[in-house]
């Protein structure tokens, strides 16, 4: 349950047991108020019927008075007298009434009942008054009939309403017993309840937040693999930890990402320091040559007797072979820079691929005869005319069968060239010798820069260890490809593809 | 014991010139062209003085250093090592592997002459 909504729901929860109360004190008060108001009403019905029945007793011993006087002397009744007697009969009827008014369902009955007998009672009484001063009347005043039925009515009325009163006393008691419960009930239930929710909401969300602190603390201590488990929360603190796992998944690819990055710096750090230590090494090889030769030959011209010509010649020859061999690998390594840094462009032209074939196959003779090989060459007058860079071409294939020659000893050579089937306009030519070989292992590394068979390879073979590395760059920058077949011992073969112009395969691509 | 000094070195330019200057400057050389070849000299000739390059076919110069110090009959001859390889961590790799001085090339050629007197006087 979401943070907000065990909030509403406590909120609420107290709100209404905070409503009971208030209704509860309201209902109270009204029930008091009502049974006050019947109370009242019976006291004052209570002091009324009192009041009739000291009336009613004073009235009846006037008239039990005014009979006596009537029958002895035979004094007439005054017109004052007439008009008070009147008049005190008027108003106890009057107060009859009031009571009457008083007086509600429950005291009804007895109050017609009272009403009644009161009624004959006065008719009678106020008959009494009219007649006096007739000498032939015969009143009915002493007939005690009539006030002794009143009288008893009212007392009857008067018990009643002292019981409703008492009843309603009763009532207030127990309302205000009830009421007292019912707020103190609510009170401490309130109490409980704000206390529970409290400690739940506490609870759950401290345990949420204690994950969550745990979860920062790991991630903050380097822990990127850390993930917030088992949040029972479904609502914000529940989002709140899912945004965490999210947030450690992404730092861990960013991370992942830049210790990519670096490795792959570094890498390529240690390539340029490898590959600096290697241009130092092969750099001080012709030079020892250079330097040591014509060390020796300066000895040698400051001992007249011992100067040689033939020899001097020879080893100026040596000195001038180390010197170009110096400059190649210099050229090489600034070809091979130049197409690292991107710096290396094409100057395209169009060129017949066989002419330049032919021409570095007659370049390599003299190399060929050295070491014994035999050239064999195939018909390349129906390759089709290419439009690329033609020096790079040549320099391929001039590294390419320099190469073949190097690692053949008395074996053959032989350049193959077609028009490949399924790629039209483009130049297939594979050189093939039947020298040493290479393993598998050997062939994986045979196009970086540096990196000749073995070490010894360099050594037995001679070579910069960057031709192979430059036609493969070469071939890449002219938009076809190089590759290598060989088994040790049986030979190997490069086969190079070249489209007619680099352009299209870079747009194809 | 002989008080020739045996050049192992592949490359024939570097060689033929090592050969002459030695000779020239009184000393007597034999040669050998690989690693392999190099031990089996050293067992047979006994030279007082090693000249040896290290990147050499069959049995490269490091391993065959640490091939003569494991040997007896031949572990007391005094190794130079010859070297291309230019770094203090070459240097080191050399002296690791046995041997007991270091020319880097191009080579200094009085101070090489220098570095084996200094080896030959030594019982």
């Amino acid at each position: 349950m979401s943070l907000r909504r065990r909030l509403t729901l406590s909120l609420v929860t107290i709100l209404v047991l905070f409503a009971i109360n208030v209704g509860t004190h309201f209902w109270g008060s009204v029930a008091r108020n009502e049974s006050m108001e019947a109370y009242r009403n019976s006291v004052d019905a209570a002091r009324l019927s009192t009041e009739v029945e000291q009336l009613l007793n004073d009235q009846r011993q006037t008239i039990l008075v005014l009979s006596t006087i009537r029958e002895n002397t035979g004094d007439m009744l005054g017109q004052d007298e007439y008009l008070q007697a009147q008049g005190q009969i008027g108003d106890i009827r009057d107060r009859i009434r009031q009571l009457g008014r008083l007086s509600r369902d429950v005291t009804r009955l007895h109050y017609e009942r009272l009403l009644e007998s009161s009624d004959t009672l006065l008719r009678q009484w106020s008959a009494f008054y009219d007649n006096y001063n007739d000498a032939d009347y015969r009143g009915d005043a002493d007939d005690t009939l009539p006030y002794l039925e009143t009288s008893q009515r009212l007392k009857e009325l008067e018990q009643h309403q002292s019981f409703i009163a008492v009843q309603r006393a009763n009532i207030i008691d127990r309302t205000i017993a009830l009421t007292d419960r019912i707020t103190v009930i609510g009170f401490i239930a309130s109490i409980v309840l704000t206390a529970t929710l409290g400690f739940i909401l506490v609870r759950y969300t401290n345990r949420s937040l204690k994950k969550l602190k745990r979860g920062t603390e790991r991630l903050g201590g380097g822990d990127l693999s850390y993930r917030i488990e088992n949040i029972d929360d479904s609502g914000e603190l529940g989002d709140l930890a899912k945004a965490f796992n999210a947030m450690s998944e992404k730092l861990r690819n960013a991370m992942y990402d830049v210790s990519q990055a670096r490795d792959a710096a570094d890498e390529a750090n240690a390539a340029k320091s490898i590959f600096l230590a290697n241009v130092s090494h092969e750099l001080r090889t012709p030079l020892n040559a250079i330097i040591g030769y014509s060390e020796m030959l300066h000895d040698e011209l400051s001992d007249p007797h011992e100067v040689d010509r033939e020899q001097f010649q020879q080893d100026l020859e040596k000195i001038i072979r180390s010197g170009r061999q110096l400059l190649a690998l210099i050229n090489d390594i600034l070809d091979l820079s130049k197409i690292e840094t991107g710096k290396m462009s094409l100057h395209c032209e169009d060129f017949q691929p066989g002419e330049l074939l032919a021409e570095a196959c007659d370049a390599i003779t003299p190399q060929l005869r050295e070491r014994g090989n035999q050239l064999e060459t195939a018909d390349f007058s129906d390759l089709p005319t290419l439009f690329n860079d033609a020096t790079k071409f040549r320099q391929v294939f001039t590294n390419l069968l320099s190469n073949a020659c190097k690692f053949t000893e008395n074996g053959t050579i032989s350049v193959a060239a077609r028009e490949p089937a399924g790629r039209p306009g483009w130049v297939e030519v594979s050189v093939t010798d039947t020298g040493i070989g290479m393993t598998a292992e050997q062939q994986s590394r045979v196009f970086d820069a540096f990196v000749q068979a073995d070490t010894s390879t360099s050594a037995n073979y001679g070579g910069t260890g960057l031709g192979l590395a430059i036609c493969r760059d070469f071939c890449e920058l002219m938009g076809g490809n190089i590759r290598v077949e060989s088994a040790p011992g049986a030979g190997t073969t490069f086969t190079v593809r070249l489209p007619s112009d680099p352009e299209s395969t870079r747009a194809a691509a | 014991m002989s008080g020739a000094i045996l050049l192992v070195e592949d490359n024939e330019l570097n060689r033929d010139m090592l050969i002459r200057r030695l000779t020239r400057a009184g000393l007597e050389v034999v040669t050998a062209g690989d690693g392999q070849e190099a031990l089996d000299v050293m067992r047979a000739a006994q030279p007082a003085v090693v000249l040896m390059d290290m990147n050499l076919p069959v049995l490269d110069g490091w391993s065959a250093c640490r091939a003569a110090k494991a040997d007896e009959s031949i572990a007391h001859i005094p190794i130079i090592a010859l070297t291309a390889h230019a770094s203090e961590g070459d240097r080191r790799v050399a002296m690791d592997a046995g041997c007991c001085d270091y020319a880097t090339k191009p080579i200094d050629f009085p101070g090489l002459l220098r570095k084996i007197e200094n080896l030959r006087g030594t019982p």
